[in-house]
């Protein structure tokens, strides 16, 4: 009972990191039919900020609000330097250029920074476990499950209630058209790409929290875990990308928990394994998505 | 078949290619006969990109993955067997006694590759687009993976040292002159043309029963096999290597040698990979002149990618098709028109 | 209200439209006729913004609109009901309607109003404000889009082939509808393959030709010569 327990939240606290990552992915692919390949740098810009701002001081909590909002900052130059100046001429070339932009946000922090990890500020209660029903678990995983919860909520509300969700929901259907409506072009564009910052900022806060620390290369593993996801999901679909996540945090789990501990190394290939299956029998992925439609 | 204007490519493309060569012998330069090989196996690798990119019109990132496992699976059949112990010292003992020629353990290198990307990519082939993108990447960060912790044959993370050096200038050219000669054959193959043609056009390519699938795979596995004998050839002429020399930074500069000069076609491949290469060590240079100086208090690290990144988002605004975006070099006088879409 | 000259529509090497002209009035119903492929839809679609001409000149009240975006030529007051008949199959009727009224905020009041308005004319759409439009048969997904284009509160309506594809009994009835709002002071635009009905309630047709603005004149006129077939065949 303790065991699955345990394992329940594991998957939850993992799962609900994965999904905000990958919904983060998908928000900006469902309207642009467009991979933004600099998604895992928005991870890296909200670590180095809270690194730079480590010794100032303000509240923690105002340094990962600044931290957050220069996530969703870069979010917005990226659709500006990588997405807008070739975003008619081919999906090819937006992904090359966003692979472009990922490497030299990498590299300007390697060369203006440091190659090496830089430890964040973080709050103690991130550091701290507590006893649940027997479980041992840290309470930044309770944090990551209800901050999940929470953001999923008020992602679905905002989708589902508000002018600008339904603008975007209708644009991710049939661009073109909601453009002949009078929704703005690039009110729809800014705004997925700053939800996918503010999804990416936050999410960052609670990966930096294992590691307590950033370094350049640190948004590979949640562009591949979003990557994942949204493959499994079914890349236009918001709630295949919640799906795919918790999905794939299943799958991570169980292997942590199955997996001897010398073939631990190679979970990924076994994952990516699991991947190839789920695609050969749904190449589509899990969720169809909204019919029809085309890029801008 | 336009066999004359293939021909003609051909002998463009290699021109240079033994001019170059040429005149490293004349001049008898270690540092020219160094920047030759690299420009060499950069080709190897660039015009086996564009093999599947070209002509699938997918972009894949697993091409430097599968050049690791051309590199590694060559490595350890042709480490001596007295180097083995040290090198690899988890070897399994049935592997231990191997020491073949370094030719043929880069051929089987290729074998090895070839069929890892036989097998794995035939599901991924079958995916839209981006799905096939985002998979082909998520494959070369499972290579990567397998690379790092397969200790037994990859000596894990650490360096794995001891292969011989076997590449030499005229191996190398001869590499990549037989690799464009493939490259330029197989666009214009049934294969070639059938996928170029499905690129365009995939509803009507899907209406007169082409298998789109089978065709991007057969493209993908030949990627594949020369991204290998580039890892081969590499791997025995810098006789030592982690798997991080297989990994994005090897992925980046490769792609933005094919964009810049242009994906679709080999004679941008060639030219990209020529630019590139030679501002490449130009950068380098500066670098390290910089570091020398101690101008700065730390290392300057990344320059080179951060002026390569802003180089190819740059063309990707300005040209998106690249230098040489549509006909081979050989067919420019007769169809200038068409080059400018 | 609308003017257009010398309109030049290409898609690659294709010219769609060539150097077509043509005028509409305030509160004009005319209609644009010719075969499948003349050119309407893409005539259409340029005045619309959803395409860029590649010459030519589109007045909207005298002021030069070529080239503008479509979410602005919406906010000028020309509303487009694509031929396609766009709707967003996921998102219900009610969020249809209510995104037809996007360039609208502030006017919450007359918003309210013209929904009802339009809810009264359409009375399926309001038994089904909450099915997803998806689920809606062709006709009713063409009351929808007709419909939702006419919460934007336009002056000008591009409407294309509203007939396609539908049953006769349907035909009559949009066919009404498009009076109705054209009573109500409505500057229509009206393109339709189906020309005797069109022209039964149009003040003037233009016909068009591969490309080419063929014939025009008043819609009796038109619909009393004889050659129309010709016109339409390119005889
Ligand atoms: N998106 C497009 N791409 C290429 N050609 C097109 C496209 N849309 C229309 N055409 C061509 O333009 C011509 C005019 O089409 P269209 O404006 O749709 O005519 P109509 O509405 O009168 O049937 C046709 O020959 C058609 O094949
Ligand atoms: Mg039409």
């Amino acid at each position: 009972m303790t065991a699955f327990l345990q394992f329940v939240v594991d998957v939850l606290a993992l799962g609900g990191a994965y999904a905000l990552m990958a919904l983060g992915l998908v928000i900006v692919y469902g309207i642009l039919r467009l991979v933004n390949f600099a998604y895992g740098e928005l991870i890296m810009v909200t670590g180095y900020t809270l690194f730079l701002l480590g010794g100032s001081p303000l509240p923690w909590i105002l340094m990962a609000a600044v931290a957050v909002l220069m996530a969703v900052l870069t979010g917005i130059v990226t659709d500006h330097v990588a997405f807008r100046p070739v975003r008619t001429k081919s999906v090819t070339a937006v992904l090359i250029t966003s692979f472009a932009f990922s490497t030299l946000l990498q590299n300007a922090a390697l060369l203006l920074i440091s190659p090496r990890p830089r430890s964040v500020p973080l709050p103690d209660i991130f550091s701290e476990t507590v006893r649940l029903g027997g479980v041992v678990t840290p309470v930044r995983n309770l944090i990551t499950i209800a901050t999940a919860v929470v953001l999923l909520a008020l992602f679905a509300l905002l989708m589902k209630r508000s002018v600008l969700g339904l603008a975007m929901r209708a644009a991710a259907a049939n661009f073109t058209m909601a453009r002949m409506l009078g929704v703005p072009a690039n009110l729809v564009i800014t705004s997925a790409f700053a939800i996918s910052g503010l999804l990416a900022g936050i999410v960052a806060l609670l990966w930096l929290g294992r590691s307590a620390s950033v370094a350049p290369g640190i948004g590979l593993e949640p562009l591949l875990v979003a990557f994942i996801a949204t493959v499994i999901g079914g890349m236009r679909s918001l709630e295949g990308a919640v799906i795919g996540g918790f999905l794939l945090a299943f799958i991570d789990t169980s292997l942590n928990h199955l997996l001897p501990q010398d073939l631990l190394k190679f979970r990924d290939a076994f994952t990516f394994t699991a991947v190839i299956l789920i695609l050969l029998w749904r190449p589509e992925g899990l969720i169809r998505g909204p019919a029809a439609g085309r890029r801008t | 078949m336009p066999w004359r204007r293939l021909a003609l490519s051909f002998l463009l493309l290699a021109l240079p290619v033994l001019a170059l060569a040429g005149a490293v012998q004349f001049a008898q330069s270690l540092l020219l006969e160094r920047i030759a090989i690299t420009l060499c196996i950069n080709l190897v690798l660039v015009v086996g990109l564009q093999v599947f990119m070209g002509n699938a019109g997918i972009l894949s990132f697993a091409h430097i993955g599968f050049m690791g496992v051309g590199a590694y699976a060559a490595a350890v059949l042709s480490i001596p067997a007295q180097m083995k112990g040290m090198a690899l010292p988890d070897l399994y003992p049935l592997l231990e006694g191997v020491a073949v020629a370094p030719m043929v353990a880069i051929l089987a290198g290729v074998a090895v590759a070839a069929l890892v990307a036989a097998l794995v990519s035939y599901p991924l082939m079958r995916l839209s687009d981006a799905a096939a993108v985002i998979t082909s990447f998520a494959l070369l960060v499972v290579l990567h993976t397998l690379m790092l912790h397969w200790s037994a044959v990859t000596n894990g993370p650490r360096t794995l040292f001891g292969l011989p050096k076997a590449t030499t200038l005229g191996l190398a050219a001869g590499a990549a002159l037989a690799v464009i000669a493939v490259a330029l054959l197989f666009k214009e193959s049934r294969t070639g043309l059938l996928l170029r043609a499905s690129r365009d056009d995939e509803i009507a390519a899907g209406a007169i029963g082409v298998r789109i699938p089978a065709l991007r795979w057969r493209a993908f596995v030949l990627s594949a096999a020369i991204a290998a004998l580039g890892g081969g050839l590499w791997g025995h002429f810098i006789t030592s290597f982690s798997p991080k020399a297989f990994y994005l930074k090897e992925t980046f500069v490769v792609l933005g040698m094919l964009v810049i000069g242009g994906a679709s076609t080999v004679s941008g491949a060639v030219l990209g990979t020529f630019l590139v290469t030679l501002a490449f060590e130009g950068l380098r240079a500066v670098e390290g002149a910089l570091n020398r100086a101690q101008l700065f208090a730390g290392q300057v690290v990344g320059l080179t990618e951060v002026a390569l990144a802003c180089a190819m988002i740059l063309f990707l605004i300005l040209r998106p098709g690249g230098l040489l975006p549509t006909a081979e070099i050989g067919a420019l006088r007769r169809t200038r028109p068409e080059s400018d879409r | 209200m609308l003017e257009v000259a010398g309109l030049e529509v290409r898609y690659g090497a294709v010219r769609a439209v060539r150097g077509a002209s043509l005028a509409v009035g305030d509160g004009e119903l005319v209609a644009l006729l010719g075969a499948n492929g003349a050119g309407k839809s893409s005539t259409l679609r340029a005045i619309a913004g959803a395409l860029r001409p590649a010459a030519g000149s589109i007045r909207l009240d005298g002021q030069e609109v070529l080239g503008t975006s479509p979410e602005r030529m919406v906010r000028l007051g020309a509303a487009m009901v694509p031929e396609t008949r766009d709707v967003f199959p996921d998102l219900t009727v009610g969020e249809n309607l209510r995104l037809g009224a996007f360039t609208r905020r502030g006017d919450a009041q007359g918003v309210a109003a013209d929904r009802e308005r339009m809810l009264a004319m359409f009375p399926v759409l309001r038994e089904r404000q909450d099915q997803p439009a998806g689920t809606l048969s062709g006709g009713e997904q063409q009351m929808l889009v007709i419909a939702r284009a006419m919460m934007s509160r336009p002056r000008l309506l591009l409407l294309d082939e509203p007939s396609l594809g539908l049953a006769p009994t349907i035909v009559q009835r949009i066919f009404a509808m498009i009076v109705e709002l054209r009573r109500a002071g409505l500057t229509i635009l009206l393109v339709e393959q189906n020309a005797a009905q069109a022209l039964a309630i149009a003040d003037r047709a233009y016909v068009m030709r591969q490309g080419e603005i063929a014939a025009s004149g008043p819609a009796a006129e038109i619909a009393a010569a004889t050659d129309l077939q010709q016109l339409y065949l390119g005889g």
